[in-house]
C-alpha cells in the first residue's frame, strides 16, 4: 500500500475547489423534457423503457463535516482496501484522478457504490445507506486531482 | 556483481565444488542430461520444486548466442506469473483472469494453437483478488491439465482434445476466497489452495478427485484440530505441543476470520509421502485484534496427500505483524549443515530469513538473513523461535513504526520461487531490497472486503538496489554471488546441468547467466516486466529452448500507478521510488521462446 497524505490538506483543497468550480450536472438544456430516469445495471425496464424519476443530486455536496464522514467511512468500509490510501488506486481503479470507469455525475458515483460495479466492486448500498454514501460521493468529489493527469514526462 | 563478491564465487568454486556435488543428490536420485525427458510437466519441473533442468546443450560457452525464435500474445494484459508447461511437443499456457489455457503444436511451424480452452469466469473475481488478477499456471498428469480460475474453479481439460473434464467450485468469493495458485497433482490427488490473506478467510487446503472433481477432503490452516485433519497419534510438530493449538493461539477466536491463504507453491516427497506447503499471513494486518502464536499462518505444514493428516508444522513468524506470508516454496534437496547431509527443506521467507528443516521431522537446521534484517535479530535454533527487536513490532496502539526490514512485499515474494542446482549445490532467488514503516489501525471485518488496516510506505534497502539475483549456499548459509538490479526482483529461476541461470527482470530484461560466477551471458528485452518462471525443455528438433512469459503485473504493477495503459479512467500518481519503471515497461502478455 502507498502512502497516505493528510487528508486534512485535501479537505482544504476541496473546499477553494467547491467553491470555484462549476458544477455540471445542473441539466441545462433538459428542462422541456421528462426527468431522466435512474437506471443501474440490474434494472429490469418495464417495455424496455427507463421509469421517470428525479434526477439524483448530492445533497451534502461540498459540505466538510460530510467529507470527513465520508474519509472515515472510505476506511471503514474497507473501500481504501482496494482502491488505496485516499483513494490513489490499488487493484480498483484510482478515484482521486478525476476520471471514472462509470462517470463522475453525482447520481453515478452513487450508483457505483449502492449496487456495486462488474469486476468486483460490492454493492454497499445494504450496508452504508444512503446518507454514507452521499458522505463518501462527498468524500471522493472533494479529492483534488493531479495538475497534470494526461501526460507523465519522463525526461528530466 | 562487485569484483570482491566475484573472486569470492571463484574461491568457492575452487574449494566446494567436489564436495558439493557429491552432497547434491536430489531426493530423486542423480541425473544426467540423458535422463532428463526433456520436458516441464509440472510447475516447478519436479516433486521436490527444484526448477532445475538436466538439459546440458544451453552452457556458459554458448548460452551468448541465446536468441528469441518465437513469440505469442496472450490477449490478456494482467500479471503473467506462473510458468507454461511443456509435455509430448505441446506447450500449454494459462493466462491471467480471464483463464485462457492455449496449447500450441511445438511440431509445426510457427507452433500454431492446437486449440484454446476459454473458461466462463466470473470478473468480479479480479476485485477478489488482492494484488491483481494472476495465475501461477498448471499441472500435467495423466493426459490432463489441472489448473485453478480465478473465481474459485479448479478445471480438468483433456490434454489433447482441450475437452473440459471437469469443474468444481473450491472457493467461496462471497467470503473473499480466489485461487491463484498452480495445483499439485499426487497420485489421484489433484491439491489446491485458497487466495485471501487480505480478506480475513478460514484458509484450507484441499484435495479433488483427480477423475471426477469430486472434493475428498479440507483440511483449515488454522482454527480446532478437527478442522485441520489433526490427529494427535500421527501430528509430531517439532517444537510446540498440545490440542488446538490452531485455536488456542488466538485470542477471541479470531482465527475464524484469520486468513493463513495457500497461494504459492506445493512440493512433494514420495519417499515420506508427505505434501510441503508454507501458509500466509494472519488477518488482519493489526495484529492487536488477534493475539497469540496464530498458529499454523506463516508456517509450513506437511500433511499425507491420501487423507489430507497434518503430520508436522513449523511456524516461521509467530504472532506476524508485518504480512510476512510463508507461500513461498518448499525446495526439497540434501544440504550439508555442520558437514552433515541432510535431507532437508529449504525455503526463503518473505521475512527475509533463509531456513533449512529436517523434512523428515520438521526440525531447523539453519536459518540466515539473506537480505537486510531487523525485526528480528536471529532464530534459536533450540525453540525454533524468531529472537525479535522489541522496537520493531507493530500494532494499532503502536502508531507508526519506523525502518522495519524487510518491507511487507518480503525479502523475496513467494510469487519468484528459487531455483536448486543439485550440481552446485546452490540456490538461486529473486530478492526484493526494501524496508518499511507499518502503521495499524483497527480492521472491520466486512465478509468479502479487505480486511488489513494499515498504511506501511517503503524506504527503499541499503545498497542503492532496489532488487537481485543471488546465489546461495543454503547448507552454510552464505551468499555466493549477487546481480544487483534497479528495480525489485519478481521473476522466478531456471537453473540447468549446463550452469546457466535464467530469469527477467522487471523492467522487461530475461537474462542468462553463468550459474558459478553470477556473469551475465545474454540479455534481450521482452517488452514488458517478467514476474513469470522460465523453464526450458526439449524441442521436436531436439534442441534445448528456454521460455518464459512477459506481462508485468503483481504488487509492483499495482504500486507504481503507472505501468498501465488501457484504461483511460485509471491514472495514476507514480511511486517516488520506482518513478523510472513505466519508462521501461507496460502491460502485456507474450510467450516468449530461446534458443541458441
Amino acid at each position: 500500500m502507498s502512502a497516505t497524505p493528510n487528508w486534512a490538506i485535501r479537505l482544504a483543497t476541496c473546499c477553494v475547489l467547491v467553491t470555484s468550480c462549476a458544477r455540471h450536472d445542473a441539466a441545462p438544456t433538459a428542462a422541456a423534457s421528462a426527468p431522466p430516469g435512474i437506471q443501474y445495471e440490474a434494472h429490469v425496464q418495464a417495455g424496455g423503457r427507463p421509469s421517470t424519476g428525479a434526477e439524483l443530486n448530492n445533497p451534502l455536496h461540498g459540505n466538510p463535516a460530510a467529507a470527513r464522514d465520508g474519509a472515515a467511512l472510505f476506511v471503514a468500509m474497507n473501500c481504501d482496501g482496494c482502491h488505496g490510501g485516499d483513494g490513489s488506486g490499488w487493484v480498483g481503479p484510482s478515484l482521486a484522478d478525476g476520471r471514472w470507469r462509470y462517470g463522475g455525475a453525482d447520481a453515478e458515483v452513487f450508483s457505483s457504490i449502492y449496487f456495486g460495479r462488474p469486476k468486483g466492486m460490492p454493492a454497499f448500498g445494504g450496508t452504508v445507506g444512503t446518507t454514507g454514501i452521499w458522505s463518501i460521493v462527498t468524500y471522493l468529489q472533494s479529492l483534488a486531482p493531479p495538475a497534470n493527469v494526461a501526460t507523465e514526462s519522463f525526461e528530466d | 556483481m562487485t569484483n570482491v563478491v566475484r573472486s569470492l564465487a571463484v574461491l568457492l568454486l575452487s574449494t566446494c565444488l567436489p564436495t558439493a556435488s557429491i552432497a547434491a543428490a536430489p531426493p530423486t536420485g542423480s541425473r544426467s542430461s540423458a535422463q532428463d525427458d526433456g520436458q516441464w510437466s509440472m510447475p516447478a519441473k519436479d516433486y521436490a520444486a527444484t526448477r532445475y533442468s538436466a538439459l546440458t546443450q544451453i552452457t556458459r560457452t554458448n548460452a551468448r548466442s541465446l536468441h528469441p525464435v518465437w513469440t505469442f500474445s496472450t490477449g490478456v494484459l494482467g500479471g503473467h506469473e506462473g510458468q507454461p508447461l511443456v509435455v509430448d511437443n505441446t506447450m500449454y499456457v494459462v493466462t491471467p483472469w480471464p483463464n485462457v489455457l492455449y496449447a500450441f503444436d511445438l511440431g509445426k511451424e510457427g507452433y500454431p494453437l492446437r486449440w484454446k480452452y476459454r473458461p466462463a469466469v466470473s470478473p468480479n473475481a479480479i476485485g477478489i483478488a488482492c494484488c491483481d488478477s494472476v495465475n501461477r499456471g498448471a499441472f500435467y498428469s495423466e493426459g490432463r491439465i489441472f489448473y485453478n480460475l480465478l473465481d474459485g474453479h479448479t478445471v480438468a481439460v483433456d490434454a489433447k482434445s482441450g475437452r473440459e473434464l471437469w469443474k468444481t467450485e473450491v472457493a467461496d468469493n462471497a467470503a473473499g476466497e480466489t485461487v491463484t495458485m498452480a495445483p499439485l497433482v499426487v497420485k489421484d490427488r489433484v491439491i489446491v489452495g485458497a487466495s485471501g490473506g487480505e480478506f480475513g478467510i478460514y484458509g484450507w487446503l484441499k484435495a479433488l478427485d483427480a477423475a471426477s472433481g469430486k472434493i475428498v477432503w479440507t483440511a483449515r490452516n488454522i482454527g480446532p484440530d478437527a478442522g485441520m485433519l489433526i490427529h494427535p497419534d500421527t501430528f509430531k510438530p517439532p517444537y510446540a505441543q498440545g490440542a488446538d493449538q490452531g485455536a488456542a493461539s488466538w485470542a477471541n477466536d479470531a482465527w475464524k476470520t484469520g486468513g493463513a491463504p495457500v497461494w504459492g507453491w506445493l512440493s512433494y516427497d514420495p519417499e515420506l509421502d508427505l505434501v510441503y506447503y508454507g501458509t500466509g499471513n494472519p488477518s488482519p494486518y493489526n495484529s492487536e485484534q488477534r493475539v497469540g502464536d496464530n498458529k499454523w499462518s506463516n508456517s509450513v505444514l506437511a500433511r499425507r496427500p491420501a487423507d489430507g493428516a497434518l503430520i508436522w508444522a513449523y511456524q516461521f513468524t509467530p504472532h506476524d505483524n508485518w504480512d510476512y506470508d510463508s507461500t513461498g516454496a518448499m525446495v526439497l534437496a540434501e544440504v550439508k549443515v555442520e558437514g552433515r547431509a541432510v535431507k532437508a527443506l529449504v525455503h526463503f521467507d518473505k521475512n527475509g530469513f533463509q531456513y533449512a528443516l529436517d523434512r523428515a521431522t520438521g526440525k531447523l537446521l539453519n536459518a540466515t538473513p539473506f537480505v537486510p534484517v531487523n525485526w528480528a535479530t536471529s532464530v534459536d535454533l533450540h525453540s525454533g523461535k524468531p529472537v525479535l527487536d522489541p522496537t520493531r513490532q507493530t500494532g494499532a496502539s503502536k502508531g507508526n513504526v519506523h525502518n522495519i526490514c524487510p518491507s511487507l512485499e518480503g525479502g523475496v515474494s513467494p510469487a519468484s520461487p528459487p531455483a536448486y542446482s543439485p550440481h552446485l549445490g546452490w540456490f538461486f532467488t529473486s530478492t526484493n531490497n526494501f524496508c518499511m514503516d507499518y502503521a495499524a489501525t483497527r480492521a472491520t471485518y466486512l465478509k468479502g472486503t479487505p480486511y488489513m488496516s494499515v498504511n506501511s510506505p517503503y524506504i527503499a534497502g541499503p545498497g542503492g538496489h532496489l532488487g537481485a539475483l543471488v546465489a546461495w549456499d543454503a547448507g552454510a548459509g552464505k551468499k555466493v554471488w549477487q546481480i544487483d538490479e534497479p528495480f525489485p526482483s519478481w521473476s522466478g529461476v531456471l537453473a540447468t546441468a549446463g550452469d546457466v541461470v535464467f530469469y527477467g527482470t522487471l523492467d522487461g530484461w530475461f537474462k542468462s547467466v553463468d550459474a558459478t560466477t553470477g556473469k551475465v551471458l545474454s540479455k534481450f528485452k521482452v517488452g514488458s516486466g517478467v514476474v513469470g518462471n522460465p523453464i526450458t525443455f526439449r524441442g521436436a528438433d531436439g534442441k534445448q529452448y528456454v521460455a518464459v512469459f512477459a506481462g508485468v503485473g503483481g504488487d509492483w504493477a499495482l504500486l507504481s500507478g503507472d505501468m498501465r495503459s488501457d484504461d483511460p479512467a485509471d491514472v495514476r500518481v507514480p511511486l517516488e521510488m520506482m518513478k523510472q519503471i513505466a519508462r521501461h515497461t507496460s502491460q502485456g502478455g507474450m510467450v516468449w521462446m530461446f534458443g541458441l
